[in-house]
């Protein structure tokens, strides 16, 4: 029997006899990945904006005969904000610490000259500095054209009522004034009885015209208020949460951690089991030792990451969602976890090898596994550098796999490429760990 | 191969940990029959020296000679084994790396010999004296012609130490050798043909075993 495999077949004998580890070692990576997958979803979540009223906005404000309920039409504009109100000096105090991304400022004034619709009033914002100060921009523009639409939908609104009373006639308010138009509708049929000379059909025929016109003024008003509408359809792909890149990710992740502290722990446990000296000894190499923990590494991963890709289909399945090729796509990632848990494992080989005892070698295997995973998630368009570095790491290759095996419609290309590199970095850090291995003897 | 060449053999052997040498070159042979006892004080290089003749240490300088064929077993001085498993799934898996042809009846037959438990239970569980017999009956799996054993009654009770060294007795009876780390002169008197003694990494004192008496004993520990 192959002695790479007994020590293999004596690992797994431990791992099963140790309940406790392995259930930490199944349940922690999987809870790191649910929180970053929090974390990622925190991007998209609503950044906390302050009010500041210097105005004293009221209640209810009419404007062009249309009533706003103030709060009530704050609410439906800043859906994608947390709007908070703040009094001037709260907001300036937080946007220095940060608790707020943006204030935006209602100066004295503003409902005033909003109410006399001659001049667009305006309001102030003011951003805090950093990283997502362009995405807080965004987010205030978005909350601002909310505004504008509430109040255009209400001026086209008041405006057409004024169509509709020259149209139809009847009595109108203008600035307080009550006033009653006859309308053309009845001016028409008022010339219709009177006697038919030319200048009278001359008449008729302009009202008509009239009449054909304003009755597209309505269209006319909302095409020009909004010369693109966007039409929104909510469609049955998977949500965020089961999309396939949050599997990708949460495959990556729960891997990487299982895999490394593993592949650390157990190969220094072989010293701290004073054993290392036995095996060395003609009994079983050290490249036999290093390859066993990268094969159970490997079959660590496919177990762990089916479960995760099984529980992500049954979800789907009774979901009823669809999107994604969870079960054809199977064989693709089965192939994927193996190289990506080999690879990892040669890393927490490695790791093992340098740090020579099983704590120290879990300790440090845990505090490299956040930075690898982190690199991996910053894009590279973004910071290069930080791209580089992950490209020499497993971790976004294992992503990059998954990805492409789970979503791309053609995904040959992109999964021959990282298989490529999960096999090199593998032999790579393979090879190191069978170098690092000999101070296991020291 | 002639019989003249040495069961094992140590040509110059050395080991250095960094910048600390553990052990500066020594010359050593073991031969049929023979008892060698590595005497010294704690730190003095028998555990390293063992470690190198077992071929669990790389030298720093030196080499190693085996004549072929030759078989080797080897009890470092803290028990080698894994705690997760039992004491028969301990030498059961040695027994296949020692390519034993049937490791259940060898393992079966050292748990008996060694009066080793039986149970499933992890070798982790067992006494500090039954860790060590489970240490020295590994040593005996594979039929090694060379036992190595790093201060091996240190935790044995008298009947344990009657019988290990009646199977030691028996090896070199059948041709084989003893290489012994110890700090006990009477077993140095009753086990040994030959002694090497080390201090400080060096040896001090090289030859025949009734060669090595209490005085020199004293002044090698002094």
């Amino acid at each position: 029997m192959n002695r790479a495999f007994l020590v293999l077949r004596k690992d797994a004998l431990v791992l099963i006899r140790s309940p406790l580890l392995l259930t930490i070692l199944l349940a922690y990576p999987v809870a790191i990945a649910a929180l970053l997958v929090l974390v990622a979803s925190y991007g998209s979540s609503k950044p906390r904006v302050a009010l500041v009223d210097e105005d004293n906005l009221p209640e209810t404000v009419v404007i062009g005969g249309h009533r706003f309920h103030v709060d009530r039409t704050i609410g439906e504009v800043s859906k994608n904000v947390d709007l908070v109100r703040l009094s001037p000096d709260d907001a300036d105090r937080q946007l220095r610490d940060g608790k707020i991304v943006a204030a935006v400022t209602v100066p004295p004034g503003f409902v005033a000259t909003l109410k006399g619709m001659v001049q667009s009033p305006k309001l102030e914002v003011e951003l805090s500095r950093g990283t997502i100060s362009s995405r807080v921009n965004q987010q205030v523009q978005a909350l601002v054209y909310s505004l504008n639409r509430q109040l255009q939908r209400a001026y086209i609104g008041s405006n057409l009522k004024y169509v509709d009373l020259i149209l139809k006639g009847g009595n109108g308010v203008i600035l307080g004034r009550q006033f009653n138009v006859l309308g053309l509708e009845r001016s028409q049929k008022l010339l219709e009885r009177m006697p038919q000379t030319p200048e009278v059909r001359g008449l008729e025929d302009f009202i008509q015209d009239a009449r054909l016109g304003l009755a597209d003024t309505g269209g006319a008003m909302r095409a020009v208020a909004h010369p693109i509408e966007i039409s929104y359809t909510h469609s049955r792909g998977r949500t965020q949460v089961l999309s396939a890149q949050v599997q990708a990710y949460t495959l990556a992740v729960t891997i990487t951690f299982l895999t490394l502290m593993f592949a650390a722990g157990s190969l220094a446990a072989e010293r701290d089991e004073n054993v290392i000296g036995r095996l060395a000894r003609g009994l079983v190499g050290l490249g036999q030792l290093v390859w066993a923990k990268v094969v159970l590494a490997a079959g660590l991963a496919l177990v762990l990451g089916l479960a995760i890709a099984l529980a992500f289909g049954v979800v789907i399945e009774v979901g009823n969602v669809t999107g994604g090729e969870p079960w054809a796509r199977l064989p693709l990632l089965v192939l994927g976890l193996v190289l990506a848990g080999g690879s990892l494992g040669a890393l927490g080989a490695l790791i093992g090898a340098l740090t020579r005892e099983a704590r120290t070698a879990s300790l440090v295997a845990l505090l490299v596994v956040m930075p690898i995973v982190f690199l991996g998630l910053i894009p590279s368009e973004i910071v290069p550098p930080a791209g580089w570095a992950s490209a020499a790491l497993p971790f976004t290759h294992a992503y990059q796999f998954f990805s492409a095996a789970l979503w791309e419609l053609h995904p040959w290309d992109e999964v021959v490429r990282q298989a490529a590199w999960l096999i090199a970095l593998g032999a790579v850090f393979g090879g190191l760990a069978r170098l690092g291995a000999r101070r296991l003897l020291a | 191969m002639s019989s003249a060449q040495p069961l094992l053999a140590a040509r110059g052997v050395g080991r250095r940990f960094g910048q600390t040498t553990a052990l500066e070159p020594v010359e050593l042979e073991v031969r049929e029959g023979d008892g060698v006892a590595l005497a010294g004080p704690n730190g003095a290089g028998k555990s390293t020296l063992l470690a190198l003749l077992a071929g669990a240490l790389e030298t720093s300088v030196g080499r190693i000679e085996r004549r072929k064929g030759v078989k080797v077993g080897w009890a470092p001085q803290r028990p080698a084994q894994y705690g997760r498993l039992s004491a028969r799934e301990n030498l059961e898996l040695f027994a296949r790396l020692e390519s034993e042809p049937d490791p259940e009846e060898a393992a079966a037959r050292l748990l008996a010999e060694f009066d080793l438990p039986t149970k499933r239970s992890p070798s982790a569980n067992l006494s500090v004296g039954n860790r060590q017999r489970l240490n020295l009956a590994i040593a005996f799996l594979g039929k090694p012609d060379v036992l190595l054993l790093d201060e091996p009654t240190a935790a044995l009770d008298p009947e344990q130490r009657r019988r290990l060294w009646e199977r030691v007795g028996a090896l070199r009876e059948a041709g084989g050798a003893l290489v012994l780390a110890t700090q006990n002169l009477e077993e140095i008197e009753r086990h040994a043909s030959h002694v090497a003694a080390l201090r400080d990494g060096r040896v001090v004192f090289s030859g025949p075993a009734d060669e090595y008496d209490r005085t020199q004993a004293d002044t090698l520990f002094a």
